[in-house]
């Protein structure tokens, strides 16, 4: 065991953890300036590099213009051409989301923000709709977890994909209370069918309108009496979310995702619940991410190196290592396709399930493969499904296998951060859990005479996969 | 004790764990999979169940469909009120031979119109409400089969439908590309230098499994098919590649017991008639193709294809010439001796619509998968499927 207290300083090592879970990967030049740091001092600078918010913004002036001045109804045809365009502009948002990933130096933020958008899941075909969403997520992202859940609720987003906008007064959905309870907030068996029905109530009226404002629909509100958990009142929908937050399954539940995403795939009950212990005081998202790092336990032996990278994981540390783009944007998504993970495009509410399910035979051959095709030119022997859109001819005619791809990678910034390492070095940068010996000797068989093609090599391991 | 209890309770089961699957037999898990095969098709994007089997006296049909409805001079006619769309004229032989069952208004309560969702429940066979992690052939492999090759997925990527917890499927459509992407020189460097001890850590043992297994499967695969090639002509497209594919598997003698493919483009919200038209003939060529293939081999008396959409469409056309999402839609099951050919039940109740206009569902889905796990596959349903549903006597 590797006991380390707030004043001890923290081993390269260690560091080198932080990051993988708090960010996405350290250089080596930054892992450098951090050593010999003191834990609390190490994890101070991560937070204080967060403190900024950097949203993703992405431009839509023909769409802004078009929501400002018109209807689907007063223009039907132009609405429909900018659907086609919403959609294309998401693939592009796709892309920058990837990019800004991989190059923010607020990593904490951009870390959590990721997070939360497989918490609060939503998918739209609006980029605008999207892009807010996705502001909102990066600004509660180390906030009041109160506020975050109330903000999200009012999202257009959110509204439209759980349904609200089809929630009034006497005819409820439930759609959005039975998701805010089961997979926001509570977890699933910690609330009755009754509760459900009686907080959908409360949200009733809650809408947006075709500009993305939200608004309560007065008319279609009902301000009668609730009966949730047992107490009765006029509740709203605010209301509710406190009853929700003063529960303290709410505080558990969330800590124990916190735990599965950010320390191990197998829960500890005894973690957990100091988590929701420190979580439940404020319901600050920063002083329990703040706590989670200063633990001995989370850089101990049975948590270093043994989390299943996400696809989008993989490849934002390969970009962060060795910065590639693709001429065309469909290349990447591609990509992203057969590793399993789309970013925006989460397969249901409950989101991506994480962990060993990123893995089968397919998506493995792949994630071994890829380093070779993104870097070595290596041309990839596969075809994704067609999109459910009428096209039929183009799904038919797409049979791209051995496609190469149009991938453009700078080595020079490789060379730049990782030149100065020798082989061992780089090794320990880019593998974090301990290499079986058989793995060690094909290791050292290896010949050793170019850094580029080690590093493929390296980042081709099964070692690699894990984080 | 049952011997697979006995097997798991002893350890023996979990020590199979660490043996490379190349050298684990059936034996190491005490089950022996029965050799009856199930082929999933599904139309993907919602198949417009209205203009598949038309109603084609049905004045509520001709009164919401003003321009796409199809009239009796359109259709082949099977009864005096109902007749398959014009492209299914293979299928239909198929048809009035015995070999499928119709089973209409096949849905689940509140019913979900997104495709994503939609396909989700009918892959993982949950409730509108639920949302399961694992596919319903997923738990199979891992309740009876135990090894990934009990179902092959005939595309690149592997749907939830073929995912469990901890064994999963495979997906591939083309036995040699598979193999020759196996056998990549590093890859393989990587897997000689393999050895139990990555076995036995948490998630390294488990990639490392994966990719042993996804080796052996697939020189599994090659090695058995590489001699077999199938004479039957198949429509030159891309469904039909598929079911020759899936044809080769099982006529060379393939131990996979569950194939799945989809045939896309039946989301047709614009001018409908031609779209469809256009599919309907490449599933009804192919199906027959596919199945005359079987029929030479003996083997389609050990095969059940079912095929499915993950909603039907409204019956009110829209202003676009096509339809949008819906709900209930049918079910074809095709097998040599089906306990219901024919039509199952009877067909659409236009009169009596949910609130959005759509077809009420009367079969629930997961009953027609409770039977072909029970009655084909020779396992208890609940093993699988999540709340208990009854087999309905179809195979």
């Amino acid at each position: 065991m590797s006991l380390t207290t707030k004043d001890s300083i923290l081993k390269s090592t260690h560091i080198q953890h932080l990051y993988q879970r708090a960010g996405f990967g350290i250089s080596p030049k930054k892992l450098e300036k951090l050593s010999g740091l003191k834990k609390k001092e190490v994890v101070k600078k991560l937070f204080k590099s967060s403190k900024s918010i950097t949203h993703l913004y992405m431009s839509t002036p023909d769409i802004d213009a078009f929501m400002k001045a018109d209807t689907p109804k007063s223009d039907p045809k132009k609405f429909r051409e900018l659907i086609k365009v919403s959609r294309s502009k998401l693939k592009d948002y796709n892309l920058a989301w990837v990019d800004k990933m991989s190059t923010s130096n607020e990593e904490l933020r951009e870390r959590m923000t990721l997070f939360w958008a497989n918490h609060f899941v939503v998918r739209t075909n609006n980029i605008v709709f999207s892009q807010r969403y996705n502001a909102t997520l990066r600004k509660y992202a180390l906030g009041n977890f109160r506020d975050f859940v109330i903000a999200i609720a009012k999202e257009p987003a959110m509204l439209s994909y759980l349904n609200n906008q089809q929630n009034r007064k006497g005819k409820p959905n439930e759609n959005f209370a039975r998701e805010l309870m089961e997979l926001f907030t509570l977890g699933i068996g910690s609330y009755t069918e009754k509760d459900i029905k009686e907080s959908a109530r409360a949200f009733t009226g809650w809408g947006h309108t075709f500009k993305g404002e939200f608004v309560l629909r007065k008319k279609q509100h009902d301000f009668g009496e609730k009966e949730f958990f047992g107490v009765k009142g006029n509740f709203s929908g605010e209301d509710i979310i406190d009853l929700i937050l003063k529960r303290p399954e709410c505080a558990q539940f969330i800590a124990k995702k916190i735990y599965l995403h950010f320390v191990n795939d197998i829960p500890n009950e005894g973690r957990i619940g100091e988590l929701a212990i420190v979580f439940r005081e404020n319901y600050s998202i920063d002083e329990v991410m703040r706590y989670l790092f200063m633990t001995n336990w989370f850089y101990e032996e049975d948590v270093i190196g043994q989390k299943i990278k996400s696809p989008i994981d993989l490849l934002v540390q390969l970009k962060r290592t060795i910065p590639f783009s693709f001429k065309k944007p469909k290349e990447f998504i591609y990509i992203q396709k057969l590793l399993g993970q789309v970013l925006l495009e989460p397969p249901n509410v409950a989101g991506w399930a994480e962990g060993k399910s990123w893995i089968d035979s397919n998506t493995m051959m792949v994630r071994l493969k890829l380093p070779s095709v993104l870097f070595m030119n290596g041309t990839i022997a596969f075809d994704v499904k067609g999109e459910f859109e009428d096209s039929y001819e183009k799904f038919n005619k797409k049979s791209n296998f051995n496609r190469r791809l149009t991938v453009t990678k700078n080595w020079e910034v490789f060379h730049k951060n990782y030149g100065h390492l020798n082989y061992e070095e780089l090794y320990h940068h880019l593998i974090s859990t301990t290499t079986n010996k058989g793995t060690q000797e094909f290791l050292q068989s290896l010949k050793k005479t170019n850094k580029q093609e080690f590093c493929v090599q390296l980042m081709s391991l099964p070692e690699y996969q894990l984080c | 004790m049952k011997r697979r209890d006995f097997l798991k309770s002893s350890g023996l089961a979990s020590t199979a764990l660490f043996v490379p699957s190349f050298v684990q037999a059936y034996g190491a898990t005490g089950v022996i999979p029965s050799h009856k095969k199930i082929v999933i098709l599904q139309l993907s994007g919602g198949n417009d169940g209205l203009n598949t089997l038309v109603p084609y006296t049905n004045d509520i049909y001709f009164k919401n469909r003003n321009t796409i409805a199809r009239n009796k001079k359109d259709v082949l006619v099977i009864n005096d009120s109902h007749g398959f769309h014009e492209s299914l004229t293979d299928f239909k032989s198929l048809y009035d031979a015995g070999f499928v069952s119709v089973i209409n208004n096949v849905g689940y309560p509140n019913p979900s119109r997104s495709h994503f969702r939609s396909t989700d429940i009918w892959h993982t066979a949950s409730g509108a409400g639920e949302y399961l992690k694992t596919g319903w052939v997923g738990r199979y492999l891992e309740e009876v089969v135990k090894k990934p090759l009990g179902a092959i997925e005939v595309d690149d990527t592997l749907s939830l439908l073929m995912k469990g917890h901890s064994i999963n499927g495979l997906a591939t459509k083309d036995a040699s590309l598979f193999y020759k992407t196996t056998k990549d020189a590093y890859f393989g460097k990587i897997i000689d230098k393999y050895t139990a001890t990555h076995l036995s850590e948490h998630n390294l043992g488990y990639l490392y499994k994966t990719v042993v297994d996804a080796k052996s499967s697939a020189a599994q695969i090659y090695e058995k098919t590489k001699v077999y090639s199938s004479s039957q002509e198949y429509p030159n497209n891309a469904f039909g590649k598929q079911l020759k594919t899936i044809s080769e598997f099982i006529n060379s003698g393939l131990e996979t017991q569950v194939y799945y493919a989809s045939l896309g483009g039946f989301d047709t919200h614009a001018n409908q008639l031609n779209s469809q038209k256009r599919l309907l003939e490449v599933y009804s060529k192919g199906i027959a193709a596919f199945v005359k293939d079987l029929k030479r081999t003996g083997a389609f008396k050990d095969t059940i294809i079912l095929t499915f959409s993950e909603f039907g469409r409204r019956l009110k056309q829209n202003a676009a010439k096509g339809t949008d999402h819906g709900a209930a839609n049918m079910v074809f099951l095709l097998g040599e001796k089906l306990k219901h050919p024919g039509m199952y039940n009877k067909p659409d109740n236009l009169a009596n619509l949910d609130s959005n206009g759509d077809l009420i569902y009367e079969v629930d889905f997961r009953n027609i998968y409770a039977s072909l796990i029970k009655e084909w596959l020779k396992t208890e349903p609940r093993s699988i499927l999540s709340g208990k549903f009854k087999a309905l006597g179809l195979v």
